[in-house]
């Protein structure tokens, strides 16, 4: 017991713990209220996976129905627009499922209702080949999500005989380096892969400390965890919007194993990015 | 540790760091690019175009701005921040001119333009100004200056520098490219501005703003028309040269 300044006498936290258990449960007990708004928040931020052309929720999980030898997954606007103008122009690609979640990052409150544009985690199959699927992952997904996530989309038993690829931008204040950021000649891609990962990289290693964050950690984890060879390739930029020069930085992942057949036209592919550009330019005056 | 020192900007942090003066830095790289050029008897500033939306009128929205009548600057960086900046300044320049009945000097007024940004360094809830500036102009004494301030206060001369996103590919094109030939003339010197932005710039002459200072004579803004004839030049330069490359190796 500890008196304070002003008279209040304070008990004192005892180290033994085990003292006094039942005065602690009755201010930790829940009530019902409690319950509730817990378990509509997780029913709020639970992760949707469904069919869009048919409205029906998958029952299991995405490779399990679509098992496939090739997963490349772009997560960020600039990996996205990168896939979407290099690789998914040369074929055509089925949509196989969308993803669909809430979370404080999501610009809408609407959570019954959101819409493809928003909720925009899309995955697809080459329609001549639909052992190649790719994910466009455009929407944030927050810690509580990335297992469910992960559990809808890979299954709780993957098949180890699949390739990932994954895709992101990270900005360059992220990179741990002892140089100063304005000596860094960004945009720059770092790979981080598997121990099962046998194929040698596109560009240079991830130095350490070597941390990566969000949904691509989350995936390369439970790639190593389950010994599926994967590879993220990670863009630092210093412009997180959709940027030009940040989307090109990811060309030299156009001659890995996993994207060199999917690439056809790269004149073509770049005529598409412009167009994209233009169309998605976000007037901001603040900077110029 | 960066999180304890980077609120308030009158504290250092224990390595030394004023971590709001960096990130007033970071705020700089998410301007458009401005490159400028001192030559020999010209400068040059140019500058990547911003996107305009549709219904915005173009000509609000400047990069480049005149100071006075023989001085300019480009920037980089919180396009506020630059407004304000740019009206102290042109204030100053006219306070000067009328006090001791002389026009400033460049380095007068970009020391001005960078006391002011360092005190902004200095004071208790205020935070930097989020641009970089560079400052052209022709001194009564005939030289060309070129001026660079950033968020911290400081300023340099420099022969040739860029500022803004990708400004350090601009400054390797420049280090390596910037001769004595390449600045003989005025023509050449506008010429190794433009081929500079065109290394960052990707939609090519449409998307640059160029604006020379000759000695004795006002500024002169580039219309999009001459901006494309130096552009169309410099290509048919490129590719006389690669076929005389080719032709070396055959």
């Amino acid at each position: 017991m500890a008196a304070t300044f002003f008279g209040e006498v304070v008990r004192t936290p005892c180290r033994a713990g085990t003292e006094e258990e039942e005065e602690e449960e009755e201010g930790n007990r829940e009530t019902p209220e409690d319950r509730e708004v817990r378990r509509q928040l997780a029913r709020k931020r639970e992760v949707r996976l469904f069919r869009r052309q048919t409205k029906t929720t998958l029952e299991v999980s995405l490779l399990e129905k679509h098992p496939c030898s090739k997963f490349i997954i772009a997560i960020g606007n600039n990996a996205v627009a990168f896939l979407s103008s290099f690789v998914m122009n040369s074929g055509a690609w089925e949509e196989v499922g969308c993803a669909k979640l809430w979370n404080e990052w999501c610009r809408t409150t609407d959570t019954a209702h959101l819409s493809p544009t928003e909720a925009f985690c899309v995955f697809y199959h080459l329609k001549s080949n639909p052992s190649v699927m790719l994910c466009q992952c455009s929407c944030y997904v927050a810690e509580d999500q990335q297992y469910q996530w992960l559990e809808k989309v890979f299954g709780s038993c993957p098949r180890k005989n699949m390739q990932v690829t994954i895709l992101t931008c990270r900005h360059v204040t992220d990179y741990k380096t002892s140089e100063s950021t304005s000596s860094l000649h960004t945009p720059f891609l770092k790979a981080l892969k598997t121990q099962n990962f046998k194929e040698p990289p596109f560009c240079s290693l991830l130095e350490q400390p070597n941390i990566v964050h969000d949904l691509p950690a989350a995936v390369l984890s439970y790639c190593q965890v389950w010994r599926i060879p994967a590879v993220l390739y990670l863009c630092y930029t210093d412009v997180m919007k959709l940027d030009l020069i940040t989307i090109e930085a990811f060309k030299p992942v156009l001659s890995s194993k996993s994207l060199k057949c999917l690439v056809k036209n790269i004149p073509q592919s770049t005529e598409i990015l412009k167009k994209l550009m233009t169309t998605n330019e976000i007037q901001s005056n603040i900077y110029t | 540790m960066a999180s304890r020192y980077d609120r308030a900007i009158t504290v250092f942090s224990p390595d030394g760091h004023l971590f709001q003066v960096e990130y007033a830095q970071e705020a700089v790289k998410k301007g458009s690019t401005a490159v400028g050029i001192r030559g020999t008897n010209i400068v040059v500033l140019g500058v990547e175009k911003k996107s305009v939306a549709k219904l915005q009128d173009e000509r609000t929205v400047r990069k480049i701005c005149a100071l006075d009548d023989h001085v300019c600057m480009a920037f980089a960086g919180l396009t506020a921040d630059a407004r304000v900046v740019i009206n102290k300044a042109r204030v100053e320049c006219q306070s000067h001119k009328l006090t001791v009945e002389d026009p400033v000097t460049v380095e007068y007024i970009t020391r001005f333009i960078a006391t002011l940004k360092q005190k902004y360094t200095q004071s208790n809830g205020r935070r930097p100004f989020g641009i970089s500036a560079l400052i052209v102009g022709f001194d009564d004494d005939g030289i060309p200056r070129l001026y660079q301030t950033d968020p911290s206060g400081t300023y340099h001369a420099w022969k040739a520098n860029a500022i803004g996103r990708s400004a350090k590919t601009v400054r390797e094109f420049l280090e390596k490219n910037y001769t004595e030939d390449a600045i003989a003339n005025d023509n050449e010197a506008i010429k190794l501005a433009i081929r500079a932005l065109l290394e960052v710039v990707q939609s090519g002459g449409k998307n640059i703003e160029l604006a020379i200072i000759r000695r004795n004579q006002p500024l002169k803004m580039f219309s999009a028309k001459e901006i494309e004839l130096q552009v169309n030049e410099i290509e048919k330069e490129k590719e006389e040269a690669e076929k005389k490359k080719s032709k070396k190796t055959t």
